[in-house]
């Protein structure tokens, strides 16, 4: 009952969120000068045609008004059409670039989680030795250096020296797709690797200090098993949480590595918008954004208590 | 930011030491660093071109190349439009620590106030505005951030005013969490039986209290606002050209990066030294504001 409670407020709190990004979205639209009667019309208009296509897209009526329809569409996925290009309807154009969002968070976050539980789960076993100073070494490098230093010089050794991999994405691909989305990911899941070594390592550490370790290695359990089967299953808990978040902050911030790579993602359509003032693509993109991020961290808090019996019953 | 787990205090007081010399020389070099490059150059030169970020032709008409190499009279070279490389990391590093500590000094002054209304104000003023912070968080801070700059615009000042609206929820938390633990102490609960009225209390008994944490808690955090706003800049929403900033120049240098990677390395590794000498030296500090870590 209270775990209900719980997480129908978090729905409600969720919502509420995205409500107050609609409305500084929606004031993005109100600060900045001109409207779609401007766009639509064409730099030519008079006056007197802009306020007759102003009335007619209905743009005089009052804000609240004009708020609640901007919701209700919104909601519908009807976003207006984009101010450049064809004019195409925004809803497909994001829609358009969502897939390579997706398709490069979720292969970084595959292999981030791979990667970060394994080096994680050995830098514990050998706990404040050197193969584990190494890796904690290496990864407060992975917390610290930017996305936006790593892609130059991942770019630099790979795609110019080396000249093994596709510097960027381009219409005209000579290799399979997959070839030039490796360097973005390698650097996408480079942050959420060292955040997850970090965290399987200390979950580890505290779980490897338990009595019931203590119990399974005077029992003879094999290293392998005790590590793996004993120890593991108990720390993992708290780091797939931290997958789930990160996985929220890898869909919510490729900004840098899609603008990089020059891939036709959420992010980097994000960017070229609001720098060419295409405000109904910013409106699209953030709310689209902000709503990914917020169901994701719901899904989260919704996972946990299937997972971990203790906490269903700890809020029961 | 980052936890360096484990380090011996001796550690942790030796980053303190070369974090706070590095950051000092940065200081410096962003304050002096223009001057100088300002004074090398020619009156002649100045003529030519009033902006001083150009680095001129004058000092070295024979060369076609925009690009000096290093060692001349633009020590580290010059870019793609004859700009001296030392001249716009200075610059850059003026800008940085300008957003950097504005958003900071925002943040503290908005962050201390909603945590202490959070905790010593009445209930139907606290309830609200600690939730309103915990909304807050609701965002990734870049997400918010650029958000932000898609409505008030693109430049210095509102690079500062999204960084300082994602900057103060956590100092608001932060500051709550040690009002609440410190307001039920003995020695405030007596000066509130002395007659102290709740000012008082805060600004002589509470806020002395915590300034240590707060400062090393916003060191580290004044590099994430570095990285913010160099992100920022990278993306081209940040801080616009033609002025400097590091997160515009590693943007810039990718044009000839497979010729000149100088134009690379140089503000690549300025920023992340920054960022490493921040997160040193907010790491010692709270160390030192630590008891139990100041006595092992």
């Amino acid at each position: 009952m209270q775990l209900a409670r719980a997480l129908s407020t978090r729905f409600l709190l969720g919502l509420l969120s995205l409500l107050f990004i609609s409305f500084v979205t929606f004031l993005a639209d109100e600060i900045q000068p001109g409207d779609a009667a401007t766009v639509l019309a064409g730099e030519k208009a008079s006056a007197e045609t802009i306020e007759r296509l102003r009335e007619n897209l209905g743009l005089n009526r009052p804000w609240p008004i004009r708020y609640v329809e901007f919701v209700s569409k919104a909601v519908r996925g009807d976003f207006g059409t984009s101010y450049y290009g064809v004019k195409e309807p925004v809803g497909q154009l994001v829609g358009r670039n969502v897939t390579m969002t997706i398709t490069i968070a979720s292969s970084a976050i595959l292999l981030a989680s791979a990667i970060g539980i394994f080096l994680g789960t050995l830098a514990a076993v050998w706990q404040n030795k050197p193969p584990d100073q190494g890796i904690l070494f290496i990864s407060t490098f992975g917390v610290t250096l930017p996305n936006f230093v790593l892609a130059p010089i991942l770019a630099y050794f790979f795609a110019l020296q080396w000249d093994v991999l596709p510097l960027t994405w381009s219409v005209d691909r000579v290799a399979p797709d997959y070839y030039y989305l490796i360097l973005p990911v390698v650097v996408l899941a480079m942050r959420p690797t060292a955040l997850l070594t970090r965290l399987t390592r200390a979950s580890m550490v505290e779980t490897l200090r338990q009595e019931f370790i203590r119990t399974a290695i005077a029992k003879g359990v094999p290293p392998f098993r005790l590590y793996v089967k004993h120890a593991l299953r108990n720390a993992i808990l708290p780091v797939i949480t931290a997958i789930g978040t990160s996985f929220g902050f890898l869909l919510t911030g490729s900004f840098v590595v899609e603008t990089y790579f020059l891939l036709p993602g959420l992010g980097s359509t994000t960017i070229d918008a609001i720098r060419k003032g295409d405000v109904p693509v910013v409106q699209a993109c953030v709310m689209l954004t902000g709503a990914i991020f917020i169901v994701l961290n719901l899904f989260v808090d919704l996972i946990l208590p299937i997972l971990d019996p203790r906490i269903r019953e700890s809020q029961v | 930011m980052i936890k360096l787990k484990g380090k011996s205090p001796r550690k942790k007081r030796l980053g303190l030491i070369f974090g706070a010399g590095y950051l000092v020389l940065l200081l410096l070099f962003a304050i002096f660093g223009p001057m100088i490059r300002n004074a090398q150059l020619s009156d002649v030169a100045k003529k030519v071109d009033p902006d001083i970020r150009v680095y001129n032709a004058v000092l070295d008409p024979v060369s076609s190349s925009p690009f000096a190499p290093a060692g001349g009279a633009a020590i580290l070279g010059t870019d793609e439009l004859r700009r001296d490389i030392v001249a716009r990391l200075a610059e850059g590093a003026r800008v940085s620590l300008t957003v950097g500590l504005s958003v900071q000094l925002i943040a503290l002054i908005v962050g201390v106030t909603v945590g202490v209304l959070g905790v010593l104000a009445p209930k139907w003023i606290r309830n609200p505005l600690m939730r309103f912070t915990d909304g807050m968080f609701a965002f990734p801070d870049i997400l918010l951030a650029i958000l932000i700059v898609s409505v008030v615009g693109l430049g210095m000042g509102p690079v500062i005013f999204a960084l300082s609206v994602t900057a103060w929820p956590s100092i608001a938390r932060l500051v709550a969490s040690q009002v609440a633990t410190l307001k039920d102490r003995e020695y405030v609960v007596a000066a509130k039986a002395a007659g102290a009225s709740n000012f008082y209390l805060v600004t002589r008994h509470i806020l002395p209290q915590i300034t240590g944490i707060l400062l090393a808690y916003s060191m580290i955090d004044l590099a994430g606002t570095i990285l913010a706003e160099s992100t920022l800049s990278f993306l081209g929403i940040g801080v616009q050209e033609p002025q400097p900033s590091w997160g515009g120049m590693i943007n810039g240098a990718r044009l000839n990066m497979n010729s000149y990677p100088v134009l690379l390395i140089w503000p690549c590794a300025v920023l992340s030294l920054t960022i490493f000498a921040l997160n040193f030296v907010g790491d010692g500090l709270r160390a030192l504001s630590d008891p139990r870590d100041r006595s092992a």
